[in-house]
């Protein structure tokens, strides 16, 4: 496979992921703040700090309106993490390897672009379908991931596209887990009732599988369990390192180089440290440093994916 | 509510024209079984296929690129309906017409790019062939597998008042739009299928197979199991929905220039896997941007030192490099001659009359009578650098008059022919517009084929004869129907 089809396939994955991540953080923290009888103070600044990489200054304008910032993060073509901007990347790539993906594939990407391009998008979010309009973007980023899996032929290009998926996902995951835990200052002794995780579960999916799994009051251990090394929950950091393990299991299979023996050990590293640790080891005092070094080796191990099988320019 | 049958009855042939469905008012007998299903059918639901047909365009993002449209890159290429249907009778005459046309211009490329008997013998001037932008020099010699220069080609016709076809011009560089000769047809089966069913019309789908296998045969026989690759100029050129399209109906790669490399005059795509050899090359790129080394050094499009791979017949290129001679609007003047000279033939397809305007005679008698014609650059397609002598105002012709003086070669004139009309659905009725048709015909070493349909280019716009997509033309699908 062409180096450059490589890379579009895996940014096209790794986009079309932010997508899904971003509408179901954006839309779970909406919902959330019209219950005021819940969500008294809350803001709209972890999202814009997980999601934007606007200025605090610009951060603190926006974050008590929602509508501007539903602007910031959905349709604001100057913001270079608005989903319209993402869409628009993910077209592109899906573009420059329209011959690798397949034609239903390729509409759904350009149905949802065209969608957000709608000349009447901006002043839907000032209407009441500002969910409903979330919840159409949402259906047609599910409808692309149910299109992708249906229809795409498992090989090389399958396992890149699934190597952005989860290295994008595992990244999101780390960061949010990161800021909902800095709000309570990373106390995993305290018993946080659970409706104040309600907004990360949520935005993971995982509250449904939280009240079937969990049991007991200790939210703030229980939930970081779930996201971090529940096997079984698709939006859990070790999950989606097992994915990852897998799809580069079958790239590396195909290439037999140095690099890739590399990449497969240092890789192997990671996930071993997440795979076995204990999760009672993870304490208030050294919960940051973990997911900060696990989210420094993700992006290492990415970077080197890339100078591997992408350097074509 | 006006019923179809009415909007029918109301649809006026334009006098003076030929109308492609409707004779002094009576209906056409080859389009008498599309009428009669029509009239069963009431506005509505036709107004619904309209719209279904535009979501499958949207949808597939089958859009082309507008350079001089400031309002967004990307356009659908509108699409009409209702078909254009031609017989397979007159289609007979169209294909041998071309089969021999093709036949004479691969000849003379042959001949031109090295013993140039032809321009020796003086049925073609020397000095045209010289001053041809598009002659390259640095192709001279170079052999090429079969002798085949044109493998791809879109000749454009147009049909005169007399119902005749007549070539208006060849294309044997790029030649684009065959994906939408092929979706419209997938669009017409979507919306009409019925009708279509019921139509005998002539298959085209197998275009794509069709041009993969001439492709492979392209390569040195010693390759038992030869790459092939279409090389695109990228996701921004105009054409890049057709470059994916037909990558993806043959399975090849398609690549950019910055996927391949040339390395001891191979040419090599970069892979996951390392460098893998590359033995044939479709190119939708033009000859000038090709290899930085030879031509444009600032091109970022091509593969710098293919040429050099060229050269030593380790790659095919297809359409071979200087064909650009061969479809010169000047030199075009000469095809006829072309196959009196090669063929011992006379031409089953006529020419438009044509005027060099590097012939002062010639240039005089067109600036006379301007209001009659329209002026095109030799160099230039889609519509670009053309004056329509009707149409221009004093000062504007006076501009474009200056611009003809300072370098005649590069202009020609043809008389405006009023191109046939077809009904189109525009605004819930039925009206006249011009359309041209470019049929896609694809020469091997096993002779040439042409898929019996092509692309009817429309001029959207009330009574223009400009069909070009890049200034307002649409499309409909073509059937061939065997009645």
């Amino acid at each position: 496979m062409l180096s450059r089809t490589a890379d579009s396939l895996f940014w096209l994955s790794r986009y079309m992921e932010r997508t899904d991540g971003l509408l179901r953080a954006t839309s779970s923290h909406y919902i959330l703040s019209l219950d005021s009888m819940v969500m008294g103070n809350m803001t709209w600044r972890s999202v814009l700090e997980v999601f934007t990489t606007l200025p605090n200054d610009e951060i603190a304008t926006l974050e008590h309106n929602s509508f501007a910032t539903l602007h910031a993060l959905l349709t604001d073509v100057n913001s270079q993490s608005s989903l319209k901007v993402i869409v628009t990347r993910a077209r592109e790539n899906a573009r420059g390897a329209q011959d690798h993906i397949t034609k239903e594939v390729w509409e759904e990407v350009n149905a949802l672009y065209h969608l957000l391009n709608q000349s009447n998008i901006s002043d839907r979010q000032g209407e009441q379908d500002v969910i409903k309009m979330m919840l159409l973007f949402t259906q047609h980023s599910l409808l692309y991931t149910g299109v992708a899996d249906v229809t795409m032929p498992r090989g090389l290009g399958w396992s890149f596209m699934n190597l952005g998926k989860f290295i994008e996902r595992c990244l999101e995951i780390l960061v949010l887990v990161d800021k909902h835990y800095e709000a309570i200052n990373y106390n995993l002794n305290e018993e946080n009732v659970i409706i104040q995780w309600k907004e990360l579960l949520f935005s993971l999916s995982g509250y449904e599988l939280h009240l079937k799994t969990y049991r007991g009051s200790r939210y703030n251990r229980n939930v970081l369990h779930q996201v971090l090394f529940n096997e079984d929950f698709p939006h859990s950091v070790l999950y989606s390192l097992s994915r990852i393990q897998k799809y580069l299991e079958d790239v590396v299979t195909e290439h037999h180089s140095p690099g890739s023996a590399e990449l497969t050990r240092r890789f192997g590293a990671l996930w071993s440290k997440v795979k076995y640790t204990d999760p009672t080891d993870i304490k208030s005092d050294n919960l940051k440093p973990f997911l900060e070094s696990t989210k420094q080796d993700l992006l290492q191990f990415s970077t080197r994916l890339g100078q591997n099988f992408f350097s074509y320019q | 509510m006006s019923s179809l049958e009415t909007l029918l009855k109301e649809y006026t042939c334009p006098s003076g024209i030929w109308d492609e469905m409707c004779d002094e008012g009576a209906i056409r007998n080859h389009y008498q079984k599309l009428v009669s299903t029509f009239q069963q059918l009431d506005v509505p639901a036709l107004q619904q296929k309209d719209l279904l047909a535009g979501e499958l365009f949207m949808n597939q993002g089958i859009t082309f690129t507008v350079y001089s449209d400031n309002k967004g890159i990307e356009r659908i290429f509108p699409f009409d309906i209702i078909p254009r249907i031609i017989t397979g009778k007159e289609w007979d005459i169209v294909e041998r017409g071309i089969k021999q046309r093709l036949k004479a211009l691969n000849l003379f490329l042959k001949d031109v790019y090295n013993d140039q008997q032809i321009v020796k013998e003086n049925i073609i001037p020397a000095n045209l062939v010289a001053s041809c932008p598009h002659y390259l020099r640095e192709v001279h010699g170079i052999k090429v597998p079969h002798d085949i220069y044109v493998h791809i080609s879109g000749i454009d016709l147009i049909r005169g008042d007399d119902g005749n076809f007549y070539i208006l011009e060849d294309n044997l560089r790029t030649p684009s739009g065959v994906s939408y000769m092929l979706e419209n047809r997938e669009v017409t089966k979507r919306i009409f299928p019925d009708i279509f069913a019921a139509s005998n019309v002539r298959v085209i789908n197998d275009y794509p197979l069709k041009l993969y296998n001439i492709l492979l045969q392209l390569a040195s026989t010693h390759i038992s199991n030869p790459t092939v690759v279409l090389l695109t100029p990228g996701i921004y050129n105009s054409a890049y929905y057709e470059h994916s399209f037909l990558a993806r109906q043959m399975g090849v790669s398609l690549v950019e220039g910055r996927d391949l490399v040339v390395d001891d005059h191979k040419v090599y795509m970069k892979t996951t896997n390392g460098l893998e050899q590359v033995h044939v090359i479709y190119r939708r790129i033009d000859d000038e941007y090709l290899d930085p080394l030879v031509f444009n050094p600032k091109s970022v499009l091509g593969v710098p030192g293919i040429m050099s791979a060229y050269r030593k017949g380790n790659v095919a290129i297809v359409n071979a490099i200087g064909n650009g001679v061969a479809d010169d609007k000047a030199v075009y003047a000469y095809v006829p001659a072309m196959i009196k000279y090669y063929l011992n033939e006379e031409p089953i397809l006529q020419n438009v009359n044509t005027y060099e305007l590097s012939e002062p005679d010639a240039r005089a008698y067109v600036f006379e009578n301007i209001h009659r014609m329209v002026v095109k650059r030799t160099n230039q397609s889609g519509g670009y650098g053309m004056v329509m002598g009707n149409a221009i105002s004093e000062e504007e012709w006076q501009k474009a008059k200056a611009e003809i003086e300072k370098d005649p070669r590069s202009f020609i004139a043809q008389p405006i022919i009023k191109l046939s009309t077809v009904p189109c659905f525009i605004n819930g009725r039925f009206t006249p517009r011009h359309v041209d048709f470019r049929p896609y015909a694809l020469c091997g070493p096993d002779g040439v084929e042409i898929v019996p349909g092509g692309l009817t280019r429309v001029a959207l716009k009330e009574g223009s004869l400009v069909v070009n997509s890049s200034q307002g033309g649409g499309s409909k699908d073509t059937w061939i129907v065997d009645l």
